[in-house]
């Protein structure tokens, strides 16, 4: 009995010692950020005025979240050269990306969970997230005005601006291996059956031809999704009308040829081409195991990584049927977003201002690269970035011959896309019969989003 | 008066914890998604939509494939485990040597998270680099693209999930047979009864309460099975492994909780609506075999 009793006390104690540590570390934490600031400063004028003023937010931490692509060396470089100059500290947290993080970062913004400021999708996927509920509206930020206005339409809701952009712009688009084209005197195709016939040529020459991921599936939507140009060019109104539920893929000819192509291609992907993943295609573009990669160009810095000479890689936008229209479907960076609840703001604010000083930026592209053309008006990308970005991708922007994806320019996209591209480039399916598929799928997200489809 | 009242109190306060924490954790969330099932709705809103979700999940198009491939699953892996644990339970209650040993080694499979099993199969079931395709490029044979081909997929799956989650039953089996009584063989033996037969008409008989057990946890567990098909395929390629579970947590996933709740629904009725007749079944069987 009276041992009993005194594990009951002891167990009742160690509780309470947890509940009492726990709401003291959160005390303590939110007393360090909020008065952190004068007390640093205060610390600062005592042994010399001049350190203060130069680190006004010494003692604060900003809690940040993003996916491993964000949390990329240059993003620290940018972040270690604030702690330098501001004096904030900054502790990431990694989410998983995908899905999965789509899950995570619903969850928390419904709790009032998030961090001081995190990285997400511009586009669709914010529009989804219905993002005044978490998310603080930055139009009235000094940085605002830096950015051009493909990217500000990607995060502007209901007239409010949310993000900053992450990064540069990105295409989806052929990611290919020079040498191999040098090797067999092959042209950049201009033209879908150009591209076949390279390809055939390549497979003739013991190579393989075009890489597929099927072990990670998101990646395998990228030669649809990338090849939306080609649907655009001859299609001007297909987003308003696909938005409205009048244009389908079935019944689109250029639209259906997205999920075809696919098939043109059965004959020419990598053996381990329903395993191999996003980590094996960087390495395989980068060593020439594979010659074409249908990827978005957020791959380039992490190819580049394994290669040998950063010349040796290229970029070309999804071909299509018309020679002299080959254009590049862009993505918008992924954007920084600010916990609209955060304590924090003048914080953030004073770091994002460095952020996108030429200072900071020309430091993040130097120390990782360049994922595309930049979004910042007037910022000319330093010539450490690779050739791919500045010469082959630059080429489609100053011809005018690029065109936002369609994720920037209808919230509706259907939910197993990704299943069913892989399913098309196995060769498990026909083309025709996904974009039949593909169109009920849109259906059912329009119905989730509130619109009225038949 | 007054005390028949007291007696008819005293035992509810026994009962009342463990009913809150029945009502509040199992029974609420029940009945709240039920309601959800009828609605559309995001964390903060619920609109009422009728049967909508359910016309919806019922004419998804990897949807009749699914409860297909569920099945399949929920059968496959049930017999598989139910005979060949019957057997190596037979093994193990045998006069061998390293009993212990092997008994822990059997084991061994169950300790490893779902997860963990399901990654490193699929890493060996590589179509050009996995172990498993090793020995036969080796010997000149075409690599087997075990989780790449439909046609080969949900079978790895289930082998893997077999090999798992064999020990469990292996147990059951092993408590079943050792509760036997040994006069029965005895009495047997002097009869003349062999080894097969004394198998076949004394232990097969005597472990049917395990056997059963066996059957229904093993049933119902591959029926709600998701992760090890998550962690090995992810329900792909294409849908060729998409089994209810994952369609649901795809649905989930996408933003549309009204459908996916509706989707879990619909998995609590036919799980159900297998698993209730065939415990009364086996239950049957069970007193018909002992009776």
């Amino acid at each position: 009995m009276k041992k009993k009793v005194l594990s009951l006390i002891l167990a009742g104690t160690m509780t309470l010692g947890l509940a009492l540590t726990g709401c003291g570390g959160s005390d303590g934490g939110g007393s360090g950020s909020g008065e952190g600031t004068p007390a640093a400063e205060d610390a600062g004028s005592d042994e010399s005025s001049g350190d203060s003023g130069d680190k006004p937010y010494a003692g604060v931490t900003l809690k940040w979240w993003a996916g491993n692509a964000e949390n990329n060396p240059g993003t620290q470089a940018v972040m270690e050269a604030a702690t330098e100059k501001l004096g904030m500290e900054f502790e990431v947290e990694v989410n998983p990306g995908g899905s999965e993080g789509d899950n995570i970062i619903k969850t928390r913004m419904a709790s009032g969970d998030l961090p001081d400021f995190m990285a997400y999708n511009s586009g669709s996927k914010l529009y989804d997230l219905n993002p005044s509920r978490g998310f603080m509206d930055i139009s009235d930020w000094e940085i605002v005005d830096k950015f051009d206005d493909a990217f500000l339409s990607s995060v502007t809701i209901d007239g409010a601006v949310y993000g900053a952009p992450q990064s540069s712009t990105q295409a989806g688009a052929v990611i290919y291996y020079k040498p191999d084209y040098e090797e067999l005197k092959l042209e950049v195709p201009h033209t879908w059956d150009e591209f076949v016939d390279n390809c055939k040529t390549l497979a003739d020459a013991g190579k393989t031809p075009v890489y597929f991921t099927g072990g990670e599936t998101w990646a395998t939507q990228v030669l649809f999704l990338g090849d939306y140009y080609n649907i655009a060019a001859a299609n001007p109104t297909f987003a308003d009308d696909y938005t409205e539920g009048k244009a389908k893929y079935a019944d689109v000819p250029e639209a259906t040829r997205s999920w075809t192509k696919y098939e043109d291609l059965v004959d020419y992907l990598n053996a381990d081409k329903s395993a191999a993943t996003v980590t094996d295609g960087n390495f395989a573009i980068a060593t020439g195991e594979a010659t074409h990669w249908f990827i978005l160009t957020q791959q380039l810095p992490l190819i580049l990584e394994n290669v040998e000479d950063p010349d040796d890689i290229g970029v070309f936008g999804v071909p299509g049927d018309d020679a002299d229209d080959h254009g590049l479907t862009v993505w918008e960076p992924m954007s920084w977003y600010v916990n609209k609840d955060t304590e924090n703001v003048d914080a953030i604010k004073a770091f994002f201002e460095f952020y996108y000083s030429e200072e900071a930026l020309d430091l993040y592209f130097g120390t990782y690269g360049a994922n595309g053309p930049s979004c910042i008006k007037g910022y000319e990308l330093p010539d450490s970035v690779c050739s791919a970005v500045r010469v082959d991708m630059q080429k489609y922007f100053d011809d005018g011959k690029t065109v936002p994806a369609l994720e920037y320019q209808s919230p509706i996209k259907g939910t197993t896309c990704e299943q069913m591209t892989t399913a098309v480039g196995l060769g498990q399916m026909s083309g025709e019969e996904a974009a039949a598929m593909y169109d009920d799928d849109c259906k059912k997200s329009a119905v989730q989003l509130g619109y009225d489809w038949e | 008066m007054k005390t028949k009242k007291e007696r008819s109190m005293y035992p509810v306060w026994f009962v009342l914890p463990s009913l809150i924490i029945f009502v509040v954790f199992f029974l609420w969330p029940i009945v709240s998604s039920l309601y959800y099932s009828l609605t559309v709705w995001n964390f903060e809103t619920a609109k009422f939509c009728g049967l909508d979700n359910y016309k919806l999940f019922f004419s998804e198009h990897s949807m009749s494939s699914s409860v297909v491939h569920t099945l399949i699953y929920a059968f496959g892996t049930s017999a598989l485990k139910v005979i060949l644990a019957f057997f190596i339970a037979i093994f193990l209650t045998s006069k061998i040597k390293t009993k212990g040993f092997i008994r822990s080694a059997v084991f061994f499979p169950n300790l490893v998270s779902m997860m963990a099993v399901g990654l490193a199969f699929s890493y060996m079931m590589h179509p050009t680099k996995g172990l498993l395709n090793m020995p036969i490029q080796a010997l000149g044979g075409t690599p087997i693209d075990f989780l790449g081909d439909p046609k080969t997929a949900l079978l790895s799956i289930i082998l893997t999930d077999v090999w798992k989650g064999l020990s469990i039953s292996v147990v059951i089996y092993i408590a079943g047979i050792q509760s036997i009584d040994k006069t029965y063989y005895e009495a047997a033996s002097i009869d003349g009864a062999t080894g097969w037969q004394q198998l076949k008409h004394i232990t097969l008989p005597l472990v049917a309460p395990s056997q059963n057990s066996i059957i229904i946890l093993s049933l119902i567990g591959g029926l709600r099975s998701f992760d090890l098909i998550w962690a090995m395929t992810g329900g792909g390629p294409g849908f060729s492994t998409d089994v209810l579970a994952s369609v649901i947590y795809k649905q989930y996933a996408a933003g549309f909780y009204g459908l996916s709740t509706a989707g879990n629904v619909v998995m609590l009725i036919l799980i159900s609506v297998i698993a209730f007749p065939l415990q009364h079944f086996l239950n049957k069987r069970e007193e018909a075999i002992q009776g």
